[in-house]
């Protein structure tokens, strides 16, 4: 009986002492988190429920009125040939994005880990492109390239020995090479530093031990390298990968989605049909597709990620 | 099946030598310790021979070849690593069987050796097991495994039993005694721990500061060391070292300790070449040749004389009770029931026939 005396909570004679400073109290708290309740609840919760409104109504600034329409603002998107081609065009960038950032990435961590005079200021040279607004990386990639007054097609031209006119941001398809171009030297880094911190954290003991055993140099990176970052690598895949969906700003810069239509991503099309056409009852239905698409990839690669180690 | 030769080697990083030419012989099949404290060279020598350091001078030879070049997959060498250096994404069957497998052994083979290590270490239930789901005792038994299914005709261990609890430590290194018995393969140990030294070795080398202090039988090192760090590197508690000066009379020789208040006779059989009258000397006595007196009078070549005891911690079996003799503190290891609490008087025997005389300023024995 003693035992469970002290496990209860102490008399409520100290309560009763401070009655108004505890309600104050509790007043307090409520007033501390309210700033950051009201801001996600204005421009969070509020826009996404209006936005499930305006899904099912004319909203767009050409036609007046906001009469209930059903369907109609989703069958004229996924009718859209350029919405399914810039679903196409998100999914190709992606990819290649991401699959030629993790494998550079891979190859430069791999020489890093070694150590050797001058590592540290190579690494810290190899990370600038991170902390580049990915605006300003646009606008550098299209100066270098642009046509006729960037370097690059001059330098090709003295390495091929006859002249290059090569239109990278007009002509396919040099642009969408010029696009990856930019992305790849941006967002290389970002695999490089997650995948060298995984290769670092392997004990160099299983190496010696596989070195004793006869193990070659491919089954070692097979057996040993690759399932001890494995973790690392979809980490850093999802994080890249999640950000490679929405691309849309060195597409803004370099391109402007052109020529016509033809390096339409999703975010760049949605914007068109939003804020430069005000179609937005459209872009509201498509941003709603192309969330749920999203979510798809998003919920695939967090389960992996959060899936404890296999058994 | 090997015979190790090692010759003049030397291991240099940048401007410091971790071994300092040094010269070795193991025969065939023999149990060798190698033993000293940390920073003594004794890990380096041992990944030279794995062929995991390069060597900087000198010659190593595995059965009769020169192998100072050759890779350490090229050996033929097994080694068993402090921290168990297992392939954690692989079962403990396919981690015992990967060197053969990636040596190209056919798939039947494997499994019967795997089959027969697993048996021999007994792990056989654990085969599907994965490294981060076993005791850190069984992962030693996978590592053990791995090399033994190699059937190298060198073992390495690099301070296998270091992470194990104390009890473990004590089963693993019967274990590995045992292994040794059953396929008698040269085998080389790395350890910090004395008592694992003399335990398992055929023949301990003790290192110190990259070269060999003193190479042996264990009993051998154990009773006769050549040096003073010999002596009170091996055995625990350490052996008391009481330094005095050569008395050398008519009737024998004796030790005056400390600043001259107790003299301790000198057994008459005791030889003292060369060393004259008045020589500062180290008188070293292990806990065990001290105990207490029971006769009427001390036995030929022992001292009688009279203790307080400063400290006493009993083991159980055994006590050890500190004491001090002309100043300096000495460890006695008594009977359990000598000596009831400190601060207790009783009267000792040192038995002289077995301390060690060392020269004070070489620290060599006499």
């Amino acid at each position: 009986m003693a035992d469970v005396a002290l496990g209860e909570t102490p008399p409520s004679i100290p309560r009763r002492n401070l009655p108004s400073a505890s309600r104050s109290d509790r007043r307090f708290k409520w007033l501390l988190v309210a700033p950051a309740a009201l801001l996600i609840l204005a421009i969070s919760i509020y826009p996404l429920i209006f936005s499930i409104w305006v899904l099912f109504v004319n909203y767009d600034f050409q036609i007046p009125g906001h009469a209930f329409v059903g369907l109609k603002n989703f069958e004229q998107v996924v009718s859209d040939p350029v919405a399914r081609y810039s679903l196409l065009v998100t999914v190709v960038l992606t990819v290649s994005n991401v699959l030629i950032e993790l494998l550079l990435g891979l190859a430069v961590a791999m020489v890093m880990a070694r150590s050797f005079r001058g590592r540290g200021l190579i690494i810290s040279i190899l990370i600038v492109p991170l902390f580049i607004s990915p605006v300003v990386v646009g606008q550098a990639w299209a100066l270098l390239l642009q046509r006729p007054f960037g370097p690059t097609n001059y330098l090709l031209g003295q390495l091929l020995g006859q002249e290059v006119t090569i239109g990278w941001l007009t002509q396919f398809p040099y642009n969408f090479i010029a696009l990856v171009l930019a992305d790849v030297w941006q967002w290389t880094p970002f695999m490089f530093v997650i995948l060298l911190a995984g290769l670092t954290a392997i004990p160099p003991h299983v190496y010696e031990a596989a070195e004793l055993d006869g193990v070659g140099a491919w089954q070692t990176f097979w057996h040993i390298t690759i399932p001890y970052i494995s973790p690392m690598i979809l980490l850093a895949v999802t994080f890249r990968l999640l950000d490679a969906i929405r691309l849309f700003d060195t597409i803004f810069i370099m391109t402007g989605g052109g020529p016509g239509t033809q390096t339409y991503t999703a975010s760049f099309y949605l914007y068109t049909i939003g804020f430069a056409q005000f179609h937005l009852s459209r872009a509201t239905a498509g941003s709603w597709i192309f969330l749920i698409l999203t979510l798809l990839v998003i919920i695939f690669l967090v389960r992996r990620l959060l899936k404890p180690e296999a058994n | 099946m090997a015979e190790v030769k090692i010759k003049r080697l030397h291991k240099r990083y940048g401007n410091f030598e971790a071994v300092r030419g040094i010269d070795l012989d193991i025969p065939d099949g023999e149990f060798t310790v190698l033993v000293g404290p940390s920073g003594c060279g004794k890990s380096t020598l041992l990944r030279t021979i794995a062929g995991l350091e390069q060597i900087s001078g000198g010659e190593i030879q595995i059965g009769g070849d020169v192998v100072n070049d050759m890779r350490p997959r090229d050996r033929d060498v097994a080694m068993v690593f402090q921290d168990y250096a297992l392939y954690p994404h692989m079962t403990v069957g396919k981690n015992i069987g990967f060197g053969l497998k990636a040596r190209k052994m056919p798939p039947a083979e494997i499994a019967s050796r795997v089959s027969g290590a697993a048996q021999m270490l007994g792990i056989t239930s654990l085969m599907d097991r994965y490294p981060r789901q076993i005791s850190g005792g069984q992962r030693q038994r996978v590592a053990i495994g791995r090399a033994i299914v190699r059937n190298p005709r060198l073992f390495l261990f690099d301070e296998p039993l270091s992470n194990l609890d104390a009890q473990l430590r004590d089963e693993m290194r019967g274990e590995i005694k045992r292994l040794h018995q059953e396929i008698s393969t040269t085998m080389i140990y790395v350890t910090h721990d004395q008592i694992e030294a003399m335990t398992l070795a055929d023949r301990i080398v003790l290192m110190r500061d990259g070269v060999i202090e003193q190479e042996g039988a264990p009993l051998d090192l154990f009773e006769r060391p050549a040096t003073m760090f010999v002596a009170g590197f091996l055995g625990s508690p350490k052996m008391t070292f009481l330094p005095g000066r050569l008395a050398r009379g008519g009737d024998g020789a004796a030790i005056v300790l400390g600043e001259g208040s107790t003299t301790v006779p000198l057994p008459a059989d005791r030889a003292l070449d060369g060393i004259g009258d008045g020589a500062p000397v180290v008188l070293g006595v292990r806990p065990e040749h001290v105990m207490r007196a029971r006769e009427d009078a001390a036995m030929p070549g022992h001292v009688r004389m009279q203790a307080t005891i400063d400290l006493l911690q009993p083991t159980g079996s055994r006590s050890y009770a500190t004491f001090r003799i002309a100043g300096t503190p000495i460890v006695a290891e008594l009977e359990a029931h000598d000596v009831s609490r400190p601060g207790e008087a009783i009267e000792v025997d040192l038995n002289l026939n077995r301390a060690a005389l060392f020269d004070a300023a070489t620290e060599r024995a006499i």
